[in-house]
């Protein structure tokens, strides 16, 4: 068998290269892009190690109890290597809170060993480790913020007492960052039970949450004692997954449940990209493969059936085919994935961001880090900038690259295995299913060849005046279905693939834009706002009046801001769980009493933001439009506002039931320095403003916001909640007449240096003003969308270029499988002419049929899907881009030209051939 | 008068040490309303020569006269249409167009002609006068051989060819289809006024042709004078001058 499979492949060679060519090519494909997809992955686990820290769980404990749990932790890791059973503790790490201050800042004072250092990446970068009871050691952005101008070695006055700074801490990167701590040695003399934490990384090679769930039964220690670092362990797979038969059946059981539900839980739980992906690829593989294979195999069904006849059985030829399947296979796929890692590996470097999650401009990198505190005065800033290149230069690296850490381009050998095993049995089927499929036909029929019996309609064509040689050819198209189908979808799939992702990448341009603009307001690269737990902590309008002036300054938006309370009736909350669970937050629970606060009286009080924009704000914001209009003099004259939605998880959104025309009420606090206990919105009637607004219109998302309800050191939640008004309405309704927020972007081409230096002299004075440069993080997105464009394009590509493989591979032999007929039709008297046009026919409607077919697949099926994908998992805010008209004809002009080249190059060598050679063969 | 001329006809296949003379200084004179049989055992040539006669191969030396016209000069599109309009051919396997019903089978070569018209009525009499008008909208696959074997010369005649090249008409089918087959081309021969060549292995029906044209390794074998068998009605031989 092995010996005449040899001689097979010697014989037909060219079929034999084409096999091999559709392995290495899919195999390359396949194993490339898995290798990207898993790199990525990994890159993002690099990252969130630096963002979140090097830790797994963190258990809130008592003293006492951390201690022993530590020493025991140390010993259990050292017996679990032994025996490879439960969990392993690879490191431990212990933090203890040691005293705190409210004023001016809420800051920590910790005690931490080396091992909580560097799994939080807490390092002393310059000086030494504090340890006598007045020594400290702090991060610039604690220092920065605490007006420290000093070196290694000064002192510094916190509350009452004085300390000598040892050392400096590198810095967080995470939205936590907010926070400010002060490490503190042995010798610190401060409250040592207040809290303790101990930090856990367990042995990433075996499941997270089975290590935890062993170390709890191991140490006793309850659930809720124990944090996990979400941010890290939501890449290692740090909760226990619902079985997939969970999924399922909570998706038709509950009214909960529905197809979405089941994706973004598959996503969660059991990494559905990077599956889906994966086994999508297989099966463009698989289908490329066979299909090549097939048309090689009916070349020489005639001489199996000869063989047959000559005694040998089916499963001998069945077997000789697989053997060759899988000689060629040995050697094609090693080949196909060294070459797709090979190149990408090369081109890693330009992709990577690719599918990394972290895109900047959530509001959740390390741009929260690039703040430069404003409040202590621009010379203090200059300050910072010297004393501190290190902190800027590493966030705005970091962040114009997207990146934080680079884990390199890893090999997804993982997938490479498993896709070797799958494509080689099922080779082996696609082997043993071919002889199969010739039993149709008896071995007489086989050998003859035409086991083929047209039998068409009995329309007589030439009395219609058609084209005989165009019927003809038409009608040998389609003489063989499925080969005529396959080549249609060799011509879609590639296209469909690539109008998918420009759709997807055009929709992402408008999202990234979009996300940009809501984020940090209007895509600008500057926003001067306010850090502080006040409403009486404003912008006057006499500094936005200074920064108005600053030349190079393309627009520049001011936003009024107050804290608010929205009041829904009891019947119109369907998202009551939500809320009970965000109601648990201590912040809000101390500051505000709740978020969703029951009245008493079947209503709820919601905690909102209510902002004023001004006209270019408000006109930005009609792309976020929803329902309703947006027109700045309506809303003034009728007093009307316009409204947030919330979006569920799913990408729903829904304003309470509330749509454009009806009332709402909303309350806010009559002075801007009101006492603390006036934003839980129970105190007496007169202190509030209450007013009943009509609904104007319903948006997707604010623009400038407040983000973190007035938390100051950082609140792990995106305040959406708002409500909208004009500058005047602000002021008229509720007496607000300075800003909270400015938004500004410079022309192009402008001195952003000085810039951002005259923003910072015309915030200087303004207490308690922050001003973050976003120009790092816009430059950053355009690189990372870039890299998508690339990347998607590339596969694209690549998936035209082995579509196209395929399609010349069917037409060569779909063409030259009728040589005869076609030599008896030259016989006859066609010319060369004649004959080009009438193969140029065949190829030209394969490429009607396929962009027929395309057409058809994408307007009705594909765009569906992707709306659906870009809606409700990925969550983009609004589908507003198109494929353009350019790119959509482009597309469908390839494929007609695509095909008639296909077409023409076996035209070519039949018309150079013998018609006597072509009839008698 | 001469319809077709073979002028010292050589054909040589392949090159050096795997060359193969196949014709060898042929001449020959075909008349105008001749139906002539080429006989010879196989790889004689016989095909080779009809095939040059159809302008489907070249000669390797040697000029072929087709009425009047030395087809070696044309160019590959003037031959195409000069084979079109003057020439039918008619193959033992009949190969008609698997995906083309009876009528149309037919009326395909006219179709190659640019703007002319298919004239149906001279179909349907063709396909009466053949007997198989009633299995027009047959396809091929749904015909016996003979039946396939008449529409294939229909369709060789719907061009109403001065020639008709016929490789093996009757090698396919039974001796009384071949009787039938051999028969209506002799008919169409008379009533179209066409010169027939038809290669064939049997003896018998060459013997009812006007003339019998044998060839043997090549080479036209001389006329036998004075050994015409008395049955025949059939002249043998060939010209040895052009």
């Amino acid at each position: 068998m092995l010996k005449l499979a040899f001689q097979y492949m010697r014989y037909y060679k060219s079929q034999t290269f084409a096999i091999f060519s559709s392995i290495l090519l899919t195999a390359a494909l396949m194993s490339g892009i898995s290798s990207l997809m898993y790199s990525s992955q990994k890159n993002d686990v690099e990252n969130s190690r630096a963002v979140y820290g090097d830790w797994h769980y963190c258990i809130v404990s008592e003293p006492e109890t951390v201690t022993d749990l530590d020493t025991d932790a140390a010993e259990a890791k050292a017996a679990q290597e032994e025996t490879g059973t439960g969990f392993r503790l690879e490191q431990c790490a212990k933090a203890q809170m040691v005293g705190e201050l409210t004023e001016p800042y809420q800051i920590r004072f910790l005690h931490v060993d080396d091992a909580y250092r560097e799994m939080l990446h807490r390092e002393i970068i310059e000086g030494r480790e504090p340890e006598a009871a007045d020594e400290i050691a702090a991060d610039n952005y604690t220092l920065v913020n605490l007006g420290f101008r000093g070196d290694v070695g000064d002192t510094l006055k916190l509350g009452k007492d004085s300390y000598t700074l040892t050392g400096i801490v590198k810095s967080k990167w995470t939205s936590g960052a907010d926070e400010m701590e002060i490490f503190v040695g042995d010798g610190f003399s401060g409250a040592k039970n207040s809290g303790q934490k101990i930090y856990l990384k367990f042995n990433e090679d075996k499941k997270l949450y089975k290590q935890l769930e062993e170390f709890q039964k191991e140490y006793r220690i309850p659930g809720d004692a124990v944090e996990a670092n979400e941010g890290l362990t939501m890449h290692l797979g740090g909760e226990r997954p619902d079985s997939i038969y969970e999924i399922v059946k909570f998706a038709l059981t509950d009214e909960r449940g529905n197809l979405t539900y089941v994706i973004l839980k598959l996503q969660s739980d059991y990494n559905l990209t990077f599956y889906g992906m994966i086994v999508l690829l297989w099966m463009f593989s698989m289908f490329v493969i066979y299909s090549v294979f097939s048309i090689s195999v009916s070349k020489r069904k005639a001489e199996y059936a000869m063989l047959q006849t000559l005694g040998i059985s089916e499963e001998a030829i069945g077997g000789t085919l697989v053997l060759e399947l899988w000689l060629l296979f040995l050697a094609g796929y090693p080949l196909g994935c060294l070459l797709g890692n090979g190149l990408l590996k090369v081109g890693y470097q330009r992709l990577r961001g690719v599918f990394t999650h972290k895109v900047i401009g959530g509001g959740k990198t390390a741009v929260s880090i690039t703040d430069r505190i404003a409040a202590q005065g621009s010379a203090d800033w200059a300050n910072v900038s010297k004393e501190s290149p290190a902190l800027d230069n590493a966030a705005q690296g970091s962040a114009a690259s997207g990146i934080f850490a680079s884990s390199g381009f890893s090999v997804a050998w993982g997938v490479i295995f498993a896709g070797f095993a799958a494509l080689f049995l099922a080779l082996a089927a696609a082997g043993f299913l071919t002889v199969r499929a010739m039993r149709k036909y008896t071995l007489r029929e086989t050998m003859m060849g035409e086991v083929s019996f047209f039998r068409g309609r009995r329309r007589v064509y030439s009395r219609r005046g058609a084209n005989l040689a165009n019927v003809v050819v038409r009608k040998f198209m389609f003489l063989n279905k499925r080969r005529a189908i396959g080549i249609l979808l060799s011509l879609s799939v590639g296209s469909c693939i690539f109008l998918c992702t420009t759709y997807l990448v055009e929709n992402l341009k408008v999202h990234a834009e979009m996300s940009l603009k809501s984020d940090d307001g209007l895509g600008s690269e500057y926003r001067m706002f306010v850090k502080s737990d006040s409403l009486a902590d404003t912008i006057p309008a006499s500094a936005v009046e200074e920064m108005k002036k600053i030349p190079g300054l393309s627009q520049m938006y001011a936003t009024k801001y107050t804290l608010g309370e929205l009041t829904i009736g009891k019947e119109q909350l369907a998202w009551e769980t939500y809320f009970d669970e965000v109601n648990k937050d201590s912040y809000f629970a101390g500051h505000y009493g709740g978020i969703c606060v029951d009245k008493g009286d079947e209503t709820f009080g919601i905690r909102y933001g209510v902002y004023g924009y001004d006209a270019g704000m408000l006109n930005e914001l009609s792309d976020f439009l929803l329902e309703g209009e947006i027109q700045v003099k309506a809303l003034e004259e009728g007093n009307k506002v316009i409204a947030v939605a919330n979006m569920d998880g799913q990408g729903n959104y829904d304003f309470y039931g509330i749509h454009p025309g009806d009332m709402v009420t909303v309350r806010v606090p009559k002075k801007q320095n009101c006492p603390p206990e006036v934003l839980k919105f129970d105190s007496e009637a007169s202190d509030y403003v209450e007013k009943e607004l009509e609904v104007a219109a319903i948006v997707s998302r604010p623009l400038a916001r407040e983000d973190n309800f007035l938390c100051i050191n950082g609140w792990e939640g995106s305040n959406t909640q708002s409500i909208i008004m004009t500058h005047q309405q602000m002021e008229e309704n509720f007496g607000i007449t300075d800003y909270s927020i400015v938004n500004a972007a410079p022309v192009s081409g402008a001195d952003k240096e000085e810039i951002s230096r005259r923003l910072l002299l015309a915030v200087g004075d303004v207490p308690k003003a922050v001003f973050r440069d976003y120009a790092a993080a816009i430059e950053a997105q355009k690189n990372y969308l870039g890299q998508q464009q690339l990347f998607f394009t590339g596969i694209a590509a690549v998936l035209l270029v082995i579509s196209m493989f395929h399609i010349m591979n069917s037409m060569n032999y779909s063409i030259l499988a009728r040589r005869r007929e076609y030599g008896i039709i030259r016989a006859m008297g066609i010319t060369d002419g004649g004959f080009y046009r009438m193969i140029l026919w065949t190829g030209i409607l394969y490429g009607i049929l396929a962009d027929v077919l395309i057409s058809f697949t994408y307007h009705l099926a594909l765009r569906s899907v992707m709306d659906y994908y870009m809606t409700h998992v990925v969550q983009f805010l609004h589908l507003t881009a198109g494929i353009p008209a350019g790119v959509f004809a482009m597309v469908m002009v390839m494929n007609v030209v695509i095909a008639a080249a296909a077409v023409m190059i076996p035209a070519r060598k039949i018309a150079a051939g013998d018609i006597a050679v072509e009839i008698g063969g | 008068m001469n319809i077709l001329e073979f002028c010292h006809i050589e054909k040589v296949y392949g090159a050096r040490e795997n060359q193969v003379r196949a014709l060898h200084d042929i001449n020959l004179r075909i008349k105008e309303g001749e139906f002539a049989a080429i006989v010879g055992t196989s790889g004689s040539g016989k095909s080779t020569l009809l095939n040059l006669a159809g302008g489907l191969d070249t000669p390797t030396k040697g000029r072929i006269l087709v009425k009047g016209r030395e087809i070696g000069s044309l160019t590959r599109k003037e031959l195409t249409i000069f084979r079109r309009r003057n020439i039918g051919f008619v193959f033992q396997n009949y190969s008609l167009m698997p995906v083309l019903n009876v009528y149309d089978n037919v009326a395909l070569p006219v179709t190659f002609d640019r703007g002319r018209q298919v004239n149906h009525k001279y179909i349907e009499e063709l396909l009466k006068e053949l007997g198989i008008w009633e299995k027009r909208r047959k396809y091929p696959g749904e015909l016996s051989g003979g039946q396939q074997q008449r529409v294939a010369i229909a369709r060789a005649l719907a061009n109403r060819p001065a020639i008709l090249l016929a490789d093996e008409p009757t090698g396919n089918l039974d001796s009384a289809t071949t009787i039938e087959v051999i028969g209506l081309l002799k008919a169409s021969c008379r009533k179209y006024s066409q010169t027939i060549l038809m290669v064939t292995h049997n003896e018998a029906i060459a013997q009812t042709c006007d003339r019998i044209i044998r060839i043997e390794d090549g080479q036209v074998l001389k006329r036998r004078t004075g050994n015409v068998r008395p049955e025949s009605p059939a002249e043998e031989g060939g010209d040895r001058v052009c």
